[in-house]
């Protein structure tokens, strides 16, 4: 983009945020501008900043499980399960087969859910809104059926050291069955109603391209990175729980702009069905939790336990001491690599365009800032 | 397609730099490697070279100690790579040297830079080279405030939090025998 004098004298700078709505969040991103193009965009984060981190370090490991509830809201339950494995893999608990097997079924509802909500909530950005309430439709069904297992209906705390808190019933087999049956007819609705939309194309395609070298140097990982062509998910390169027990495939996109990551998240629910689905018929008997010591101590030495979260790779790291407190937790979440390559993609864009990316991110605030 | 995790290449990729093999299933990584401050760049240019990418960059906080080039700060270094293609995590730390700061990686991998800042809002770690050193997730009052740097009570030295093969059974041992020992804060 070439500047005129007259362009170079009127650069301003812009608050997008910290209410604005395509941010999803307190989320407020200084903009410096040039008539309608972006030059340069700069995310300022903190704004929700909980320092959960050092929470962790300040009561015994089983304390910390409602905190992980927290950092992703909208999809908690694989921050659970990232948290329980650490754990496990730390201290030598074996889990029950059914209990790895529930986990799997409300991890990955729970990743259609959140999936749900982002597919409305971008394309309200993008201007359209019907399909928020088509998306909030069917993501209420599913809060509906954790609801019944897990007590709440967004921040679960349903995992437990060794298994999880409740069996499922056949109520929850049925519902769930069920819902998998109306899901798939209403991706057929999506379809009609969006993917093959002339203005939701030409708002996505070719916008944001995200190269594989610009995803390597950032670190990004999930359905964002996938969308650039690379089949990076940590349930298939980096098998965890039972997932290598399940058949399903890893979408990937051609050359990573906003339309290839979408397509990338409508694939993967599918996937995800396909998943639920073989784990319900599958599901053994048994028990659900395992004896695990009432005080769990931490040896020293460190451990890592990385988990799919529903935007990418969640790193848990973690340092014993010998006591039951850990001495340091750090948590790496998916969101803050992904989005901190806004400032290189975002360089000399239209505004429009920019709003147009940071949907296509599928941002979570609170789980960026922690 | 399970993926492979037997004879790769990478711990002769990384055999200028002083490293140790780690067993997965423990401990959730493939590679150690015990850095010096010097040598981080180098470390960094070379996982960058054959294509790892940032999981991410953080410290953690002991007690310091006296060594022949002198006083420690206290304060470690930890990045943590992996690889796209294949399952392999490695691990660089680094202890800080009393001038409290470290050279910056983020021209190598520009996604440091967020956590470079981030770490120097939580332990006060100066990422030389950074051109954009502001606090990130804390605010600009909070600069001299670093929220993860321990008490010095509660402090303990980096033989105690570091991993041996007998530490497991040691805990094990401890769990069984009727416990005096409530440390929790």
């Amino acid at each position: 983009m070439l500047e005129s004098d007259f362009q170079k004298q009127n650069r301003f700078f812009l608050n997008m945020g910290p209410q604005h709505p395509s941010t999803h969040g307190v989320l407020l991103i200084v903009l410096e501008m040039s008539g309608e193009y972006v030059l340069d965009p700069q995310p300022v984060l903190g704004f929700v900043h909980r320092m959960h981190e050092k929470m962790a370090e300040s009561r015994p490991c089983g304390g910390f499980m409602p905190n992980t509830a927290r950092m992703d809201y909208v999809c908690a339950l694989p921050y659970n399960h990232g948290y329980v494995s650490l754990i496990e893999r730390k201290t030598g608990i074996e889990v029950p087969k059914r209990a790895e097997y529930i986990r799997v079924i409300t991890s990955e509802l729970n990743r259609v859910a959140s999936h749900l909500l982002w597919l409305g909530a971008y394309l309200l950005d993008l201007g359209a809104f019907t399909p928020i309430l088509y998306g909030f439709d069917d993501r209420e069904h599913i809060l509906d059926i954790l609801e019944d297992i897990t007590g709440s209906r967004l921040t679960y705390c349903y995992y437990r050291f060794g298994g999880v808190y409740q069996d499922i019933d056949d109520k929850f087999v049925d519902a769930t069955r069920a819902f998998i049956q109306r899901l798939r007819k209403r991706f057929v609705i999506y379809e009609k109603l969006v993917t093959k939309n002339i203005i939701f194309i030409k708002r996505t395609e070719n916008i944001g391209i995200v190269s594989p070298d610009m995803a390597l140097r950032y670190g990004m990982t999930g359905p964002n990175l996938r969308g650039s062509g690379i089949a990076y998910d940590v349930r298939k390169n980096e098998p965890y729980s039972v997932y290598p027990e399940f058949d399903f495939e890893v979408p990937v996109g051609a050359q990573g702009d906003c339309l290839d990551r979408y397509m990338v998240r409508i694939r993967e629910m599918e996937q995800s069905l396909r998943i639920i689905e073989q784990a319900l018929d599958r599901l053994p008997e048994g028990p659900v939790r395992a004896k695990v010591p009432k005080n769990i101590k931490l040896s020293p030495g460190d451990c890592n336990f990385a988990v799919e979260a529903a935007r990418g790779e969640l790193s848990y790291y973690l340092v014993g001491d010998g006591t039951s407190t850990p001495y340091r937790l750090k948590v790496r979440v998916p969101s803050y690599s992904n989005l901190s390559c806004l400032p290189e993609l975002g360089r000399g864009i239209l505004l429009p365009d920019l709003v147009s990316i940071l949907g296509s991110f599928d941002l979570v605030i609170p789980e960026m800032d922690r | 397609m399970a993926p492979e995790t037997k004879n790769f290449k990478e711990d002769i990729l990384f055999h200028e730099f002083n490293t140790t093999e780690t067993d997965y299933n423990q401990r959730g990584y493939h590679l150690e490697v015990a850095l010096e401050v010097n040598q981080v760049r180098k470390f960094a240019q070379k996982a960058y070279d054959e294509g790892f990418y940032l999981v991410f960059v953080t410290g953690f906080h002991v007690l310091s100690e006296e060594t022949a080039e002198g006083t420690t700060s206290g304060l470690n270094g930890v990045y943590q790579f992996a690889r796209y293609d294949r399952l392999y995590r490695i691990k660089g730390q680094v202890s800080v040297p009393e001038d409290m700061s470290l050279p910056s990686i983020c021209d190598i991998y520009q996604g440091a830079s967020w956590h470079e800042r981030e770490t120097r809002d939580l332990y006060g770690i100066n990422f030389e080279g950074h051109p954009n050193l502001k606090p990130l997730l804390l605010s600009d009052e909070d600069r001299d405030f670093h929220p993860l740097l321990k008490e010095e009570k509660k402090l303990k030295s980096l033989e105690a939090v570091s991993w041996t093969p007998e530490a497991l059974e040691s805990v094990d041992a401890d769990a069984k025998a009727p416990s005096s020992d409530s440390i929790d804060s």
